[in-house]
Protein backbone atom coordinates (compact mmCIF):
# COMPACT_ATOMS: atom_id res chain seq x y z
CA UNK A 1 0.00 0.00 0.00
CA UNK A 2 1.34 3.44 -0.87
CA UNK A 3 -0.06 6.97 -0.50
CA UNK A 4 -3.43 7.41 -2.17
CA UNK A 5 -5.33 10.59 -3.04
CA UNK A 6 -9.09 10.47 -2.71
CA UNK A 7 -11.86 12.95 -3.37
CA UNK A 8 -14.71 13.03 -0.87
CA UNK A 9 -18.06 12.49 -2.64
CA UNK A 10 -20.38 13.64 0.14
CA UNK A 11 -20.22 15.31 3.55
CA UNK A 12 -19.20 12.93 6.32
CA UNK A 13 -16.98 12.52 9.35
CA UNK A 14 -13.46 11.13 9.38
CA UNK A 15 -14.78 8.12 11.28
CA UNK A 16 -17.32 7.40 8.54
CA UNK A 17 -14.68 7.80 5.85
CA UNK A 18 -12.18 5.38 7.39
CA UNK A 19 -15.02 2.93 8.09
CA UNK A 20 -16.17 3.00 4.46
CA UNK A 21 -12.61 2.49 3.27
CA UNK A 22 -12.08 -0.36 5.79
CA UNK A 23 -9.14 1.53 7.23
CA UNK A 24 -10.27 1.78 10.84
CA UNK A 25 -7.64 -0.66 12.07
CA UNK A 26 -4.93 0.23 9.52
CA UNK A 27 -1.96 2.34 10.64
CA UNK A 28 -2.45 5.47 8.55
CA UNK A 29 -2.22 9.24 8.60
CA UNK A 30 -4.48 11.56 6.64
CA UNK A 31 -3.59 14.80 4.90
CA UNK A 32 -6.21 17.48 4.29
CA UNK A 33 -5.39 20.98 3.07
CA UNK A 34 -1.74 20.51 3.97
CA UNK A 35 -2.49 19.34 7.51
CA UNK A 36 -1.46 15.82 8.50
CA UNK A 37 -3.23 14.08 11.36
CA UNK A 38 -4.07 10.72 12.90
CA UNK A 39 -7.66 9.79 11.95
CA UNK A 40 -8.47 8.19 15.32
CA UNK A 41 -7.75 11.51 17.06
CA UNK A 42 -10.08 13.33 14.67
CA UNK A 43 -13.03 10.96 14.29
CA UNK A 44 -15.65 13.70 14.75
CA UNK A 45 -14.02 16.08 12.32
CA UNK A 46 -16.30 16.86 9.37
CA UNK A 47 -15.14 16.70 5.79
CA UNK A 48 -17.08 18.00 2.85
CA UNK A 49 -17.89 16.83 -0.66
CA UNK A 50 -15.05 17.91 -2.90
CA UNK A 51 -12.37 17.76 -0.20
CA UNK A 52 -9.25 16.00 -1.36
CA UNK A 53 -7.55 13.79 1.17
CA UNK A 54 -4.33 11.86 1.01
CA UNK A 55 -4.19 8.53 2.80
CA UNK A 56 -0.64 8.00 4.07
CA UNK A 57 0.03 4.43 5.21
CA UNK A 58 2.59 3.82 7.93
CA UNK A 59 4.92 1.11 6.64
CA UNK A 60 7.09 -1.18 8.76
CA UNK A 61 10.22 -2.89 7.51
CA UNK A 62 12.71 -5.53 8.57
CA UNK B 1 6.90 12.09 -7.49
CA UNK B 2 6.77 14.56 -4.62
CA UNK B 3 9.19 17.45 -4.21
CA UNK B 4 11.27 17.29 -1.06
CA UNK B 5 11.97 20.38 0.96
CA UNK B 6 14.32 19.21 3.69
CA UNK B 7 15.58 16.14 5.55
CA UNK B 8 15.93 16.28 9.33
CA UNK B 9 18.00 13.68 11.18
CA UNK B 10 17.49 13.09 14.90
CA UNK B 11 19.41 11.03 17.44
CA UNK B 12 17.27 9.34 20.08
CA UNK B 13 20.22 7.72 21.85
CA UNK B 14 21.22 5.68 18.80
CA UNK B 15 24.17 3.28 18.98
CA UNK B 16 27.58 4.85 19.54
CA UNK B 17 28.84 3.24 16.31
CA UNK B 18 26.33 5.27 14.30
CA UNK B 19 27.84 8.35 12.71
CA UNK B 20 24.84 10.54 11.96
CA UNK B 21 26.96 13.31 10.44
CA UNK B 22 28.31 10.77 7.95
CA UNK B 23 24.74 9.81 7.01
CA UNK B 24 23.89 13.50 6.58
CA UNK B 25 26.90 13.87 4.27
CA UNK B 26 25.78 10.83 2.27
CA UNK B 27 22.23 12.18 1.92
CA UNK B 28 23.56 15.56 0.75
CA UNK B 29 25.42 13.76 -2.02
CA UNK B 30 22.37 11.75 -3.05
CA UNK B 31 19.86 14.60 -2.76
CA UNK B 32 21.80 17.47 -4.24
CA UNK B 33 19.03 20.05 -4.03
CA UNK B 34 17.53 19.06 -0.69
CA UNK B 35 18.84 20.50 2.56
CA UNK B 36 19.86 18.01 5.24
CA UNK B 37 19.95 19.09 8.89
CA UNK B 38 21.08 17.17 11.99
CA UNK B 39 18.94 18.05 15.01
CA UNK B 40 19.96 15.86 17.95
CA UNK B 41 17.43 14.29 20.31
CA UNK B 42 13.88 14.96 19.04
CA UNK B 43 12.35 15.39 22.49
CA UNK B 44 15.15 17.59 23.73
CA UNK B 45 14.99 19.58 20.47
CA UNK B 46 11.28 20.36 20.62
CA UNK B 47 10.16 19.99 24.20
CA UNK B 48 10.20 22.63 26.86
CA UNK B 49 11.86 21.46 30.07
CA UNK B 50 8.52 21.20 31.91
CA UNK B 51 7.20 18.71 29.34
CA UNK B 52 10.07 16.24 29.71
CA UNK B 53 8.37 14.43 32.60
CA UNK B 54 5.11 14.13 30.63
CA UNK B 55 6.86 12.53 27.70
CA UNK B 56 9.02 10.31 29.90
CA UNK B 57 5.75 9.01 31.36
CA UNK B 58 4.18 8.55 27.92
CA UNK B 59 7.22 6.66 26.65
CA UNK B 60 7.30 4.44 29.73
CA UNK B 61 3.64 3.59 29.19
CA UNK B 62 4.18 2.20 25.67
CA UNK B 63 6.57 -0.50 26.79
CA UNK B 64 5.57 -4.00 25.68
CA UNK B 65 5.53 -6.37 28.62
CA UNK B 66 4.41 -9.50 26.79
CA UNK B 67 4.98 -9.94 23.03
CA UNK B 68 1.77 -11.98 22.76
CA UNK B 69 -0.46 -9.25 24.24
CA UNK B 70 -1.41 -6.13 22.33
CA UNK B 71 -0.47 -2.84 24.00
CA UNK B 72 -3.26 -1.11 25.89
CA UNK B 73 -3.50 2.59 26.71
CA UNK B 74 -4.50 1.68 30.26
CA UNK B 75 -0.97 0.52 31.05
CA UNK B 76 0.41 2.45 34.05
CA UNK B 77 4.18 2.91 34.15
CA UNK B 78 6.19 2.55 37.33
CA UNK B 79 8.03 5.48 38.91
CA UNK B 80 11.42 3.95 38.04
CA UNK B 81 10.39 3.54 34.40
CA UNK B 82 9.45 7.22 34.16
CA UNK B 83 12.76 8.27 35.71
CA UNK B 84 14.58 6.05 33.25
CA UNK B 85 12.59 7.65 30.38
CA UNK B 86 13.63 11.11 31.60
CA UNK B 87 17.29 10.12 31.62
CA UNK B 88 16.95 8.86 28.06
CA UNK B 89 15.36 12.07 26.83
CA UNK B 90 18.11 14.08 28.50
CA UNK B 91 20.76 11.84 26.93
CA UNK B 92 21.99 10.54 30.29
CA UNK B 93 21.42 6.88 29.44
CA UNK B 94 20.63 4.64 26.49
CA UNK B 95 17.70 2.24 26.08
CA UNK B 96 18.43 -1.42 26.62
CA UNK B 97 16.33 -4.53 26.93
CA UNK B 98 13.01 -2.72 26.57
CA UNK B 99 10.57 -3.37 23.74
CA UNK B 100 8.23 -0.56 22.68
CA UNK B 101 5.05 -0.48 20.60
CA UNK B 102 6.45 1.07 17.41
CA UNK B 103 3.27 2.80 16.26
CA UNK B 104 2.77 4.42 19.66
CA UNK B 105 6.40 5.49 19.80
CA UNK B 106 6.05 7.06 16.37
CA UNK B 107 2.90 8.84 17.52
CA UNK B 108 4.82 10.43 20.40
CA UNK B 109 7.50 11.67 18.04
CA UNK B 110 4.77 12.99 15.71
CA UNK B 111 3.22 14.95 18.60
CA UNK B 112 6.39 16.92 19.24
CA UNK B 113 7.00 17.86 15.58
CA UNK B 114 5.47 21.31 14.95
CA UNK B 115 2.42 21.29 12.64
CA UNK B 116 4.23 23.42 10.03
CA UNK B 117 6.82 20.66 9.62
CA UNK B 118 4.36 17.76 9.48
CA UNK B 119 4.48 17.23 5.76
CA UNK B 120 5.80 14.61 3.37
CA UNK B 121 7.93 17.36 1.86
CA UNK B 122 9.93 17.23 5.07
CA UNK B 123 11.62 13.91 5.75
CA UNK B 124 11.99 13.43 9.49
CA UNK B 125 14.23 10.49 10.40
CA UNK B 126 14.77 9.44 14.00
CA UNK B 127 17.67 7.08 14.68
CA UNK B 128 16.98 5.34 17.94
CA UNK B 129 18.47 2.49 19.89
CA UNK B 130 15.03 1.66 21.27
CA UNK B 131 13.83 -1.72 20.08
CA UNK B 132 10.31 -1.45 18.73
CA UNK B 133 7.80 -3.87 17.31
CA UNK B 134 4.47 -3.88 15.50
CA UNK B 135 1.49 -6.05 16.34
CA UNK B 136 0.56 -8.79 13.86
CA UNK B 137 -3.18 -9.35 14.03
CA UNK B 138 -2.99 -12.76 12.30
CA UNK B 139 -0.20 -14.21 14.40
CA UNK B 140 -1.44 -12.40 17.54
CA UNK B 141 2.04 -11.33 18.52
CA UNK B 142 4.55 -8.50 18.12
CA UNK B 143 7.33 -8.52 15.54
CA UNK B 144 10.51 -6.54 16.11
CA UNK B 145 11.24 -4.07 13.32
CA UNK B 146 14.20 -2.21 11.87
CA UNK B 147 12.22 0.76 10.60
CA UNK B 148 8.80 2.30 10.60
CA UNK B 149 8.15 4.78 7.81
CA UNK B 150 5.77 7.62 8.61
CA UNK B 151 6.06 11.06 10.16
CA UNK B 152 8.67 10.72 11.44
CA UNK B 153 10.32 7.57 10.13
CA UNK B 154 12.03 5.71 12.96
CA UNK B 155 15.07 3.50 12.42
CA UNK B 156 16.29 1.30 15.25
CA UNK B 157 19.98 0.55 15.67
CA UNK B 158 18.92 -2.28 18.00
CA UNK B 159 16.26 -3.49 15.56
CA UNK B 160 18.86 -3.88 12.83
CA UNK B 161 20.61 -6.44 15.08
CA UNK B 162 17.52 -8.15 16.48
CA UNK B 163 14.79 -8.01 13.81
CA UNK B 164 16.20 -9.60 10.64
CA UNK B 165 16.77 -13.31 11.18
CA UNK B 166 20.33 -14.54 11.68
CA UNK B 167 21.62 -17.62 9.79
CA UNK B 168 19.60 -20.78 10.61
CA UNK B 169 22.74 -22.52 11.86
CA UNK B 170 23.20 -19.80 14.46
CA UNK B 171 19.84 -20.53 16.11
CA UNK B 172 20.43 -24.30 16.07
CA UNK B 173 23.82 -23.92 17.69
CA UNK B 174 22.54 -21.35 20.15
CA UNK B 175 20.07 -23.91 21.50
CA UNK B 176 22.93 -26.35 22.00
CA UNK B 177 25.12 -23.70 23.62
CA UNK B 178 22.32 -22.74 26.00
CA UNK B 179 21.61 -26.36 26.92
CA UNK B 180 25.27 -27.03 27.60
CA UNK B 181 25.78 -23.69 29.36
CA UNK B 182 28.52 -22.70 26.92
CA UNK B 183 29.69 -19.13 26.32
CA UNK B 184 27.43 -17.46 23.73
CA UNK B 185 30.17 -14.97 22.90
CA UNK B 186 32.17 -17.86 21.48
CA UNK B 187 29.21 -18.73 19.23
CA UNK B 188 28.85 -15.13 18.11
CA UNK B 189 32.53 -15.03 17.24
CA UNK B 190 32.21 -18.14 15.09
CA UNK B 191 29.53 -16.30 13.04
CA UNK B 192 31.45 -13.01 13.01
CA UNK B 193 30.50 -10.92 9.99
CA UNK B 194 27.44 -13.01 9.13
CA UNK B 195 25.11 -10.58 10.88
CA UNK B 196 25.11 -7.00 12.09
CA UNK B 197 26.00 -6.96 15.76
CA UNK B 198 25.91 -4.29 18.47
CA UNK B 199 28.37 -1.45 17.81
CA UNK B 200 29.18 -3.06 14.45
CA UNK B 201 31.54 -0.95 12.37
CA UNK B 202 29.28 -1.52 9.33
CA UNK B 203 26.30 0.08 11.08
CA UNK B 204 26.61 3.56 9.55
CA UNK B 205 26.92 2.12 6.04
CA UNK B 206 23.83 -0.05 6.61
CA UNK B 207 21.85 2.87 8.02
CA UNK B 208 22.48 4.99 4.92
CA UNK B 209 20.24 2.58 3.02
CA UNK B 210 17.52 2.70 5.68
CA UNK B 211 17.66 6.50 5.62
CA UNK B 212 17.11 6.31 1.85
CA UNK B 213 14.07 4.08 2.44
CA UNK B 214 12.59 6.94 4.50
CA UNK B 215 13.46 9.38 1.71
CA UNK B 216 11.69 7.24 -0.91
CA UNK B 217 8.70 6.83 1.38
CA UNK B 218 8.20 10.60 1.25
CA UNK B 219 9.20 10.87 -2.38
CA UNK B 220 7.06 8.16 -4.00
CA UNK B 221 4.99 6.72 -1.15
CA UNK B 222 6.77 3.37 -1.10
CA UNK B 223 10.06 2.85 0.78
CA UNK B 224 10.83 -0.59 -0.65
CA UNK B 225 12.08 -2.32 -3.78
CA UNK B 226 11.83 -5.95 -4.90
CA UNK B 227 15.41 -5.94 -6.19
CA UNK B 228 17.62 -7.76 -3.67
CA UNK B 229 20.64 -5.70 -4.70
CA UNK B 230 18.93 -2.33 -4.18
CA UNK B 231 19.38 -0.51 -0.86
CA UNK B 232 15.60 -0.23 -0.69
CA UNK B 233 15.14 -3.99 -0.42
CA UNK B 234 13.10 -4.89 2.65
CA UNK B 235 15.45 -7.50 4.12
CA UNK B 236 14.04 -10.04 6.58
CA UNK B 237 17.31 -11.95 6.91
CA UNK B 238 20.67 -10.60 7.99
CA UNK B 239 22.23 -12.15 4.91
CA UNK B 240 19.83 -10.19 2.65
CA UNK B 241 20.45 -7.00 4.62
CA UNK B 242 24.23 -7.25 4.32
CA UNK B 243 23.96 -7.98 0.62
CA UNK B 244 21.57 -5.08 -0.14
CA UNK B 245 23.44 -2.53 1.96
CA UNK B 246 27.09 -3.56 1.64
CA UNK B 247 27.92 -6.30 -0.84
CA UNK B 248 25.74 -5.48 -3.85
CA UNK B 249 27.61 -4.12 -6.86
CA UNK B 250 25.17 -1.25 -7.18
CA UNK B 251 23.42 0.97 -4.63
CA UNK B 252 20.08 1.41 -6.33
CA UNK B 253 18.26 -0.43 -9.07
CA UNK B 254 17.73 1.32 -12.41
CA UNK B 255 14.21 2.41 -11.51
CA UNK B 256 15.11 4.03 -8.21
CA UNK B 257 18.27 5.52 -9.67
CA UNK B 258 16.14 7.30 -12.25
CA UNK B 259 13.89 8.73 -9.50
CA UNK B 260 16.98 10.21 -7.87
CA UNK B 261 18.23 11.63 -11.15
CA UNK B 262 14.86 13.24 -11.76
CA UNK B 263 14.80 14.71 -8.25
CA UNK B 264 18.27 16.16 -8.68
CA UNK B 265 17.35 17.73 -12.03
CA UNK B 266 14.61 19.97 -10.59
Amino acid sequence: MSTEKIEVKEDKTIKELVGEMSLSSAPILLELDGEIFYPDENYDRKIQAGNRLTVIPIIAGG
Amino acid sequence: MRRLNRVFLYDDGAARALKIEEIAKYLRKKLIKVGVEVRGNPFAFYLLQDKVSDYARKIASIKIQDATKKWSSEQEPLYGEIEYGKKMILGKTRASGVLYDGLELQRLFFEVIPGRERSLQFVHIVFSNRLFATWDEHERRYHARVNLCGIPSIISTTGVVEAPAKPRGYYLLRQQYEMLGKDLLELKNSFKGAFIDYEDLRLTEVMKGYAMQSVFYSLVGDPFCQDKGCRLYNAHWQEELIFAQIESEYEFCQRHMSFLEELNEY
